[in-house]
């Protein structure tokens, strides 16, 4: 018996000896918290992710599709070259989720809630970003998630979708802010006195509010132009108040609101990272941008666009013949992909000012010299795209037809328009906007265009499918391409 | 292992003893039979007979002395005053009595089971040309899905038993070796632009098990069959007791066997391609593409053709009709091991040493497999029975990448016809690759882009056992399963995807430890005379460990110089530098009541009780229960039939609770990262460091347990006097609850969060069927045949979600996915469009399919049945066997067949390719009408549009296989005996050898992405490989 008791003792002490030794005391069960992740961040990691998520969300794979649609670029191969056929119903699912919703904009709201009552400076900031995000989504899609949008945390798994018009004019009804609102907000939270201000974390403007502020007003009239043709009066009334405001708009190409990136992957544009690094046979310079540019003499195109061959080699959009030798194919250029990448991403700059101002000059007869900001436009965007100031006055001197404004109104809005979708190369969310506004510059249809609703060139995206797989409020099969949104009236 | 429970389980201490001899033979042949388990009832005491049969055993007067040998009838005798007592066993036919080690290393004959399992041998595994030993197991178990990756050499193979249960969770089933559950984990290294699309094919790692090590395998299929192990039982447990961990036999001199092969490998199964026309495209030849849509061999060069230069040479235009198979040379598997086993009265040890080489089909993959085990048990003077294992396994494999882009296979699948793959220089005098496109010549690719695994893996177990009382016993065991495996993946300077090179090192690491305390009960004759009672309690602790550091370098300075320190920038996008840790910790308690009514009917009930360190502290004790009966017909009813011999009827019940993954209750933040593999940026970027709130929303407090609950019926049915043997299963098994990262809208600002949510259902049926067609004196002929089907479908997501892609890597527009009212794991992308009658509309301008509806079912890779049927036959010392294996139903999605299409290369395309077609479709008129369509397109256009990811490129994997064939040879006796040895065995085996797929053009049985929830995704991966070895077995 006593043999036996010390045999069942050994037994058992070796068995709970190990179970000691794994610390089996209250806490044993106690191992839950991640060492892998942290559980708060300071701002300052926020501020720099929404400087690279905005700028990400704008050149990637939305930028893409709307450089296809505008015909800067041409398909080849692969995605790009669906979408040179319209065919884009079933893209776009990272875009609106982990570049826009789950990048920028929860990111965004992340920050305003964190700092919103502690640093004001940085909610401010975030405001704007967020204004910016969902201008990109409601231009693109019309009717989107917005006043109920980037709740998943308070159980909001499904938000209801706003109208475009809510979105840019607000609803107090329906507690919907205005994106004019929004920025308005943000702006003013940049004066008040924060604990936490931004520096080096800002990548943009170095925490420099005033530079901030400039930003703000100018997207205001981003904004109001936007909306200009269906709401011509809330519109004028907006950008007269920040050409009368002390606060200033972005009037220099020093103040562009630009993200720099950098020459290493993983750092590198996506302009960069896509056209010369890892799809360089995907797609190359659209024919009719090409033409257009050579029509115009402008000096720009070697800013825009690589001519291995001294020649400027194009490829029509949606031509099915094969396409030229890849060696021979002009690509980006150094204007926006740098040498390797470090090129900064452009979302708004001082010559869309100019020609936001002297669209507006005509069309809603703002202050203004229509002509001095047509001209102060494309002067902006030569100096931006590294024409020197010399060449620049040149080329004025010897084309005087190009930079001259001159017809009806409707015609010289497609000269400012034309010229700004020349500006606005590597940024095709801008020049979709433009073009759908006003139609400017006249866009042919892309040969064998099949996809689509209607196989002409699309005026919408569809919604991305997984958004219509878990939110019910987005409808299936939604609207189609064809069907315009809200600040589209013709 | 088992051998201390058979020892455990049998009590009582005798006085008076003396010894008794004997002979054990066989009643069929009379041979001796070695290793015959020989107990003297209601004591402890035991032996086994040595390799001429013979037996020593004391015992009292009035002995009950058992015999007990796997594939006899098990016979008991009383020994009355005799002092030597010779015994014929005689075969039991329908191996009812056989021992099989169910749950926690408890062993019981299959006439006792009250659920289905099913045990396979070690000798059906080893030597039999498969390194893995999944690969050998496939077409041999009822309800079992077993699929390979690949060809290549270590790939991963994917098990499923009785489908899947979990929506993203673990469905493997849990790996349990000498009692010890084992990681089969499979690592993805991800390393490059490329991510799991195009990475290496890693191994999962049951692999590190050498078949050749393995004395059987017991798969318990059900909840029911694995309760006690927990939570990882859902989905089934693979029991593998290996020769070592057994720990040789008792009174047994040292026997040394020693098993060689060699095999070689081919690959087969790629579709077969044109050699009619060669590169270029509309009929004329092109030398930057490639598409073999060029002018036909044999064409008169000319200039409008392309073959006729401006300067009036002409262009070299042939076919070379091997250059993409050639690619794919002969590999070879060579294994090697030695086992040493025996033992005296009160102590056993086994050694095995193995090694196993495999040079892959592809050029310089490798994979290598050194083993050292150990096993022994102890009777100690003061009675605790101590045993042990321990086993070291060095695993190596060196592969490369797959998969849709750059990889070889990638490159392969469009390489044209006329191009001399072969021939050509494949790499400048600066080392860079040379090819068509940028792609990476195949052979530059495989010889510059290469991943490396070497894993140090050590399992090992101590056990103790004491008999307490006649009654009780207790035993203790702790168990270790340990490795590291470091990984290095190389991408040379100029890699298509990757330009400036990079390197990654991606080391893993696991470590679990499970400590068991059991008691142990046995009482016969409780309550009643006719109940038989055993039963125990058990207390178990478990904790894993997990550590993944890797770190991923690119701008590499210098080539050739694989250190990290030659890298220029290191980025973290998506851990790609950085490291991730996991503990987890759980305490179980189980017990279980075994009851035994005359020998005809049996009842088992379990229950456990877990706390883990996963769930919410206030709430993280959840319990679960099982309960199951047998009855046996014919032994109740004494029905005495030579057509109906036994009759055993079984039903049974079982829930099975399952924790969450570690750190799933909290929300965190992320170091940010954007893209994918066209572009994306990782932080920090010039110096800024950023964070970003990560996509997933924590659960919080409010995470319950998941569970599965399963109802099985069954039967097994002896005829013939038991000659035929027939089991029958049907289950249904149900998961509730899952833990899920379900989906979220992206607006919600999340991707996903953790809650539990869903539905799920397994229903299914399993059929196991044995026939000795002839059993004579020189001549055995027995058919085997197993049959499984399962329907899975998922009943509920929950909360307004109806579908989500499978975790893991996919293109867009092939994403396997959970789709609430269809099987788990069906296809979703574009589909053409059809009308009311199912017919294909045509745009009335192009003459081709109208756009393609995004988003849709196209694939659903659950077959409806997986059959296999053996046959083998022996004659005197000569056996021979076949299996043959089916798939029926399934389907796969190629991206290998998609892309052979599109660019001209696949053999159908060369049909009729001069004359123009027109698409079986209709066209919708203006009145909502549809007219036939009659419009002409060429054949380029034709079958290029089908190259892209669209149904059409979806194809029936229902396939016919002649999966294996051996020829063995066993040197009589009468040769042995003036040999050295006890037994020689010669055999040939043939693997793979042919197969037939009716309705796919590549062979189905592929998977690129391996071991785990994804499913019929073929993305240019690889060839299978069909396989030829000998293997010789000696014994001395």
């Amino acid at each position: 018996m006593k043999n036996k008791i010390k045999n069942i003792l050994r037994i058992s002490v070796l068995a709970l000896g190990v179970v000691s030794v794994g610390g089996c005391s209250s806490d044993f069960l106690d191992v839950n918290n991640t060492p892998n992740n942290p559980l708060t961040v300071p701002p300052s990691s926020l501020m720099t992710t929404l400087a690279y998520d905005a700028s990400f969300a704008s050149s990637n794979d939305l930028g893409r599709i709307t450089s296809i649609l505008m015909q800067y670029q041409a398909g080849i191969n692969n995605q790009v070259l669906t979408y040179d056929t319209y065919n884009i119903r079933g893209a776009s699912n990272d875009q609106w989720k982990f570049e826009l919703y789950a990048g920028l904009l929860i990111n965004a709201q992340k920050m305003i809630d964190n700092t919103q009552s502690t640093s004001p400076v940085y909610a401010g900031i975030a405001k704007i970003y967020k204004a910016y995000g969902f201008s990109i989504l409601t231009d693109l899609w019309g009717d989107i998630p917005y006043s109920q949008a980037l709740r998943g945390d308070n159980n909001v798994f499904q938000p209801r979708l706003d109208s475009q018009k809510d979105i840019y004019l607000g609803n107090t009804g329906s507690q919907i802010q205005s994106l004019f609102d929004l920025v308005k907000e943000g702006m003013a939270d940049l004066d008040k006195t924060s604990v936490l201000k931004p520096g080096a974390d800002d990548v943009v403007y170095a925490g420099d509010v005033k530079k901030w502020k400039r930003l703000g007003n100018t997207l205001l009239l981003k904004f109001a132009i936007q909306i200009s043709r269906v709401q011509p009066d809330r519109a004028k009334d907006e950008i007269t108040k920040v050409l009368a405001s002390a606060d200033g708009y972005v009037n220099d190409n020093a103040l562009d609101f630009q993200v720099v990136y950098g020459s290493v992957a993983g750092a590198q544009n996506p302009l960069y990272a896509f056209n010369i690094v890892n799809r360089p046979d995907d797609q190359m310079l659209s024919q009719r941008f090409r033409d257009t540019l050579q029509l115009y003499k402008d000096p720009r195109i070697s800013k825009f666009f690589t001519s291995p061959t001294g020649q400027f080699v194009s490829f029509n959009n949606g031509a099915t013949g094969a396409a030229p030798a890849s060696a021979t194919r002009s690509r980006y250029g150094v204007y926006l992909t740098g040498v390797s990448g470090e090129a900064p991403i452009k979302l708004v700059t001082n010559f869309q000012r100019a020609f936001i101002l002297a669209e507006a000059s005509l069309s809603l007869g703002t202050a203004g010299d229509t002509q001095k900001l047509f001209e102060e436009g494309i002067r902006a965007s030569m100096l931006k795209s590294g024409i020197s100031a010399t060449d620049v006055d040149a080329y004025f001197k010897a084309n005087p037809d190009v930079v001259t404004l001159k017809g009806t109104n409707s015609q010289k809005i497609n000269q400012i328009l034309t010229q700004k979708w020349i500006a606005n190369v590597g940024n095709g969310l801008e020049a979709f906007n433009d073009w759908r506004r006003w139609g400017f510059p006249r866009l042919d249809k892309a040969l064998n265009a099949n996809g689509g609703d209607d196989a002409n060139i699309p005026v919408r995206l569809p919604y991305p499918s997984l958004e219509q797989q878990s939110n019910p409020n987005v409808p299936t099969p939604g609207p189609k391409t064809f069907e315009r949104v809200w600040w589209d009236v013709d | 292992m088992s051998f201390v429970f058979v020892l455990a389980l049998v009590f009582q201490v005798l006085a008076q003893d003396r010894a008794i001899t004997g002979k054990v033979t066989s009643s069929e042949d009379g041979s001796p039979l070695p290793g015959v388990n020989i107990g003297v009832k209601g004591t402890s005491r035991g032996t086994t007979t040595d390799a001429n049969g013979n037996y020593k055993i004391n015992a009292s007067g009035n002995a009950v002395l058992t015999f007990s040998f796997v594939g006899f009838n098990s016979y008991s005798v009383n020994a009355g005053s005799r002092t030597v007592i010779d015994v014929k066993l005689v075969n039991n036919n329908q191996e009812l009595e056989e021992v099989v080690v169910t749950a926690l290393g408890i062993e019981k004959s299959k006439r006792e089971l009250n659920y289905a399992t099913q045990n396979v041998k070690g000798s059906d595994l080893a030597q039999k040309s498969e390194p893995n030993v999944l690969n050998a197991l496939q077409g041999r178990v009822a309800g079992v899905q077993i699929t390979g990756a690949s060809g290549e050499a270590g790939a991963s193979t994917n098990i499923n038993i009785r489908g899947i249960t979990s929506f993203t969770g673990n469905n493997q089933p849990l790996f349990v070796v000498d009692g010890i559950p084992v990681s089969n984990d499979l690592d993805r290294t991800n390393g490059g632009p490329n991510g799991t699309l195009g990475g290496p094919q890693s191994s999962n790692r049951a692999l590190d098990i050498a078949p050749e090590n393995i004395e059987s395998i017991n798969i318990l299929k059900g909840p029911a069959a694995a309760a006690l192990y927990g939570s990882r039982a859902s989905s089934g447990a693979v029991i593998i007791t290996t020769k070592s961990g057994k720990g040789g036999s008792l009174n047994k001199k040292m026997e040394v066997t020693v098993s060689s092969s060699y095999t070689v490998q081919n690959m087969y199964g790629y579709p077969e391609l044109q050699n009619d026309y060669g590169q270029g495209s509309a009929g004329i030849y092109l030398g930057t593409t490639t598409n073999s849509w060029g002018p036909k061999f044999g064409t008169t060069p000319t200039l409008a053709n392309g073959l006729l230069k401006a300067d009036g040479t002409t262009v070299p235009y042939k076919a070379y009709p091997n250059n993409n198979n050639d690619f794919y040379k002969q590999g070879s598997i060579a294994s090697n091991s030695v086992n040493l086993a025996g033992g005296n009265a009160t102590q056993s040890y086994s050694m095995t040493l193995g090694n196993t080489t495999q040079k892959g089909i592809i050029p310089g993959s490798e994979f290598n497999r050194t083993n050292v085990a150990f096993g022994g048990t102890t009777l100690l003077a003061n009675k605790i029975k101590f045993g042990g294992s321990f086993n070291y396994t060095l695993t190596g494999q060196n592969n490369f990448l797959t998969g849709n882009g750059a990889s070889a296979p990638g490159v392969l699948s469009s390489l044209p016809r006329s191009y001399d793959l072969q021939g050509l220089p494949y790499k400048d005098a600066n080392g860079r690759s040379i090819y068509i496109t940028s792609n990476d010549n195949p052979y530059w690719s495989v010889e510059n882009n290469k991943t490396t695994s070497t894993v140090d893996r050590i399992t090992g177990n101590i056990n103790l056992g004491y008999d307490i009382t006649p009654w009780m016993s207790v035993t203790y065991r702790l168990g270790l399963d340990n490795y590291t495996d470091r990984r290095k993946q190389v991408f040379a300077i100029g890699a298509a995807r990757l330009p400036t090179g990079a390197i990654l090192e991606d080391v893993f690491y696991r470590n679990e430890i499970n400590s068991d305390l059991i008691f142990r009960f046995k009482k016969d004759k409780l309550f009643s005379d006719d109940i038989n009672f055993t039963g125990l309690i058990g207390y178990n602790v478990n904790q894993r460990k997990f550590q993944n550091v890797s770190a991923y370098g690119g701008g590499l300075t210098l080539p050739n110089y694989y250190n990290i320190n030659n890298a220029t920038t290191y980025t973290s996008a998506n851990g790609a530098t950085g490291e991730s840790n996991t503990l987890r910790r759980l305490i179980g308690y189980y017990a279980q009541a075994s009851f035994d009514y005359k020998n005809y009917l049996f009842l088992e009930l379990t229950g456990r009780a877990d706390q883990s360190s996963t769930l919410p502290k206030d709430n993280n004790t959840f319990f679960y229960p099982s309960a199951s009966l047998g009855f046996s017909l014919t032994d109740a009813f004494k029905m005495e039939s030579d057509i109906l011999s036994f009759a055993k009827l079984r039903v049974s019940y079982a829930k099975v609770g399952k924790d969450a993954d570690p750190y799933k209750l909290a929300s965190v933040y992320t170091v940010t990262s954007q893209g994918n593999n066209v572009s994306s940026i990782s932080f920090p970027i010039n110096g800024q460091a950023g964070f970003s709130i990560g996509t997933r929303i924590g659960s919080g407090n409010n995470l319950t347990p998941e569970f599965t609950t399963s109802y099985e019926a069954g039967g097994n049915f002896g005829f013939f006097r038991n000659r035929m043997n027939l089991d029958l299963a049907v289950y249904q098994t149900i998961s509730t609850d899952q833990i899920l990262d379900v989906a979220v809208a992206g607006s919600t600002g999340y991707s996903t969060r953790t809650t539990n949510i869903g539905k799920m259902t397994n229903k299914g049926l399993e059929v196991m069927l044995s026939y000795k067609v002839i059993t004579g004196k020189n001549f055995d002929w027995t058919v085997t045949g197993n049959l499984t089907m399962n329907r899975n479908k998922v009943d509920e997501i929950g909360n307004g979600v109806t579908s989500f892609s499978v975790p893991g890597s996919a293109f867009t527009g092939s994403v396997p996915s959970i789709v609430e009212g269809r099987p788990y794991g069906v296809i979703l992308g574009n589909k053409r469009v059809r009308n009311a009658d199912g017919k294909f509309v045509i745009n009335p301008v192009t003459g081709f399919w109208v756009a393609a509806t995004p988003n849709q079912e196209i694939s659903n890779p659950n077959p409806d049945a997986i059959i296999g049927i053996s046959n083998s036959f022996k004659y005197k010392g000569v056996g021979f066997s076949f299996l043959i294996d089916s798939q029926q139903g399934g389907s796969i999605v190629s991206f290998t067949a998609a892309t052979l299409k599109g660019v001209g290369a696949l053999k159908e395309t060369a049909v009729d390719r001069d004359k123009p077609r027109i698409i079986d479709g209709v066209i919708l008129n203006s009145d909502g009408t549809y007219r036939p369509n009659n419009i002409q397109i060429d054949a380029q256009n034709y079958w290029s549009q089908q190259g892209t990811q669209t149904d059409l490129n979806v194809y029936g994997a229902t396939t016919y296989r002649l999966r294996e064939v051996v020829l063995s040879y066993q040197l009589p006796k009468s040769v042995l005996a003036k040999l050295p040895f006890g037994d020689v065995n010669i055999s040939l085996t043939g693997r793979n050898l042919f197969f037939i797929a009716p309705d796919s053009p590549i062979d189905p049985e592929l998977n690129t992405q391996g071991a785990g929830n994804i499913r019929g995704l073929e993305l240019q991966s690889a060839p299978n490989t069909r396989n030829y070895g000998v293997n010789v077995r000696l014994t001395f």
